[in-house]
């Protein structure tokens, strides 16, 4: 299993190299990010939204908070493109040598949800360093804020990915991008279904101008920040049944994946 | 003792129908798996290696039914396929450390070893290989985790005949060991005529002959004689006739008998080839051949 879970990687290799140049943009971007939210340019916008918008310190706060989950979202969707693997498994007919070693079906399967988690441990091992450069230069978030946010966006993307190789191994090679879009199509339309009253109440609010949208995204952001262990127990028995099924799928399968 | 077993293997796939086969394979032999594409060498070998599902019947390989632990059973056999299957931006070194981590009694050295004497590149991608040296490969891979059986699927088919007769050697010294044992799929007889000492024939997804191979070879004759000669030839002797370019010519299945009963025609001793040949055109035709046909041709 060890032996497949380095092959995966060596595919992801080009990838990695990419990841590492993402990174290194992403902590300069978010350190200038806020370095200026303090001292430059985007705290004197931010000051002058307060008097010209008469928006309150909480509502600039939640829009540099915005800003800065999608810096900390970039390097964990960077590692969560998995597909790569079976691309390019099914381009070398890789599943002809699979098949032939000593390595049981669930071990194969095991294989690829492990090489997943190994690569959105580097991407949340990444986050976290830069998240703690961060919370030192900027008083937006604190840490512990920050954390939550990223075990919640690796949570998000432990669900996509664990779809991701469910679809796969379920469409077979070659239909990867369909597994994708389908995976991303499954967790929209149940974040939509989870969340039909305050959506409903969003657009009831538009007409009514009330804050009601306001309040959704702060209380959004509040969530990721600090309910992030329910995202987490989420995502583990996403992932285990993803696991259970895909398990079946290649056992019915047999000799195509 | 049999290192495979196969016993009423049946696997249906709709449009074709592998049909209750059973054969073995003694342990320290080559056998050779003969038969034209599509006629279910294939399957077979994935039925054996368990990548397969088998609809019905059993297969035993080292004595064990394959059902029981096929991974396990897998560390001890060495497999090569006509296709290579590894990644184009794999070297050898990344095969290396792979099989490695995969393979308990993987043997580096060996490995190595292997792809100096084959002239492989161990730094060079494999995508850059050309099909002998993949072959190569796959054959290097497939000899470095002390297999007991190797099994392989046309290993030597599109490769020429330096190449070719470069691998036949290496399975030569392979089998050497009394433990090892090799099942070696292929079309071209010529190549199993050298090495195999068993055969098995299988023909649209039946065995149509299965045994020694020099007792095959031995009993089947080509009986070569005027087309008006054939009437007189017993049919039970007969696989199949068939009219030449200057009379006709028969497979008969005991040319002892035959050249006892007929003196005066000229029997010649059979290759593997022809009766391969002679058994597929029997049954694309169904029958023996009607002789009075080819007399009045």
């Amino acid at each position: 299993m060890k032996g497949l879970m380095i092959k995966d990687l060596m595919c992801l290799r080009k990838q990695m190299i990419l990841f590492a140049y993402t990174v290194a943009g992403v902590l300069a971007l978010s350190i200038m990010y806020v370095l200026s939210a303090r001292f430059g340019n985007i705290a004197a916008a931010n000051q002058s939204m307060m008097i010209e918008n008469n928006m309150s310190e909480i509502d600039i706060n939640n829009l540099s908070t915005e800003a800065l989950i999608l810096f900390m979202l970039i390097p964990i969707a960077m590692v969560g493109d998995t597909t790569t693997i079976f691309k390019m498994d099914g381009k070398a007919g890789f599943s002809g040598v699979s098949s032939i070693l000593p390595i049981s079906i669930g071990q194969r399967v095991m294989a690829k949800y492990l090489t997943v988690l190994v690569m959105f441990g580097i991407g949340v091992t990444v986050d976290i360093v830069i998240s703690f450069v961060l919370s030192r230069l900027t008083d937006i978030m604190t840490f512990a804020d920050f954390f939550g946010i990223i075990i919640s966006a690796a949570s998000l993307m432990i669900i996509y990915g664990a779809l991701v190789i469910l679809f796969c191994f379920l469409f077979g090679y070659g239909k990867e991008d369909y597994a994708i879009v389908v995976s991303c199509a499954v967790i929209l339309i149940t974040a939509i279904l989870v969340n039909l009253k305050r959506i409903k109440m969003i657009f009831i609010s538009m007409y009514s101008a009330n804050s009601e949208s306001i309040d959704f995204f702060s209380s959004f952001i509040n969530f990721i920040k600090h309910k992030s262990l329910v995202l987490f127990i989420i995502a583990v028995i996403v992932m285990a049944a993803s696991y259970v099924v895909s398990v079946e799928i290649v056992k019915r399968k047999r000799g195509m994946v | 003792m049999n290192v495979i077993e196969i016993k009423n293997a049946t696997k249906d796939f709709g449009d074709f129908r592998l049909d209750n086969i059973s054969f073995e394979v003694p342990e320290g032999s080559v056998c050779g798996f003969i038969g034209q594409n599509g006629a279910g060498k294939t399957t077979t070998i994935k039925l054996i290696l368990d990548v397969l599902n088998v609809d019905a019947g059993e297969i035993y390989v080292f004595g064990q039914n394959i059902k029981e632990d096929s991974a396990k059973l897998r560390e001890d056999i060495g497999v090569v396929f006509d296709e290579m299957g590894f990644h184009d931006f794999m070297t050898g070194k990344d095969i290396n450390i792979m099989m490695k981590n995969i393979y308990k009694n993987w043997d580096e050295k060996v490995f190595f070893d292997y792809l100096k004497r084959f002239s492989l590149p161990a730094k060079k991608p494999c995508g850059s290989f050309s099909r002998g040296m993949r072959m190569k490969l796959q054959i290097a891979v497939a000899l470095s985790h002390n297999a007991k059986l190797l099994i392989m699927d046309e290993p030597t088919s599109g490769l020429d005949p330096i190449v070719r007769n470069e691998m036949l050697q290496i399975f030569r010294e392979y089998v050497l060991e009394e433990d090892h044992t090799i099942l070696l799929s292929s079309h071209i007889t010529g190549d199993l005529e050298k090495l195999a000492d068993e055969v098995v024939f299988i023909n649209g997804g039946k065995i149509v002959l299965a045994g020694n191979k020099d007792e095959i070879i031995e009993k089947h004759g080509l009986l070569k004689c005027k087309k008006d000669e054939l009437k007189e030839i017993s049919e039970s002797l007969i696989v199949y006739a068939q009219s030449g370019t200057y009379g006709a010519e028969a497979l008969v299945n005991d040319r002892k008998a035959c050249a006892k009963l007929y003196p005066e025609m000229i029997i010649e001793q059979a290759s593997l080839e022809d009766i391969m040949l002679f058994y597929v055109n029997r049954s694309i035709s169904g029958k023996a051949a009607d002789t009075s046909d080819i007399i009045n041709k």
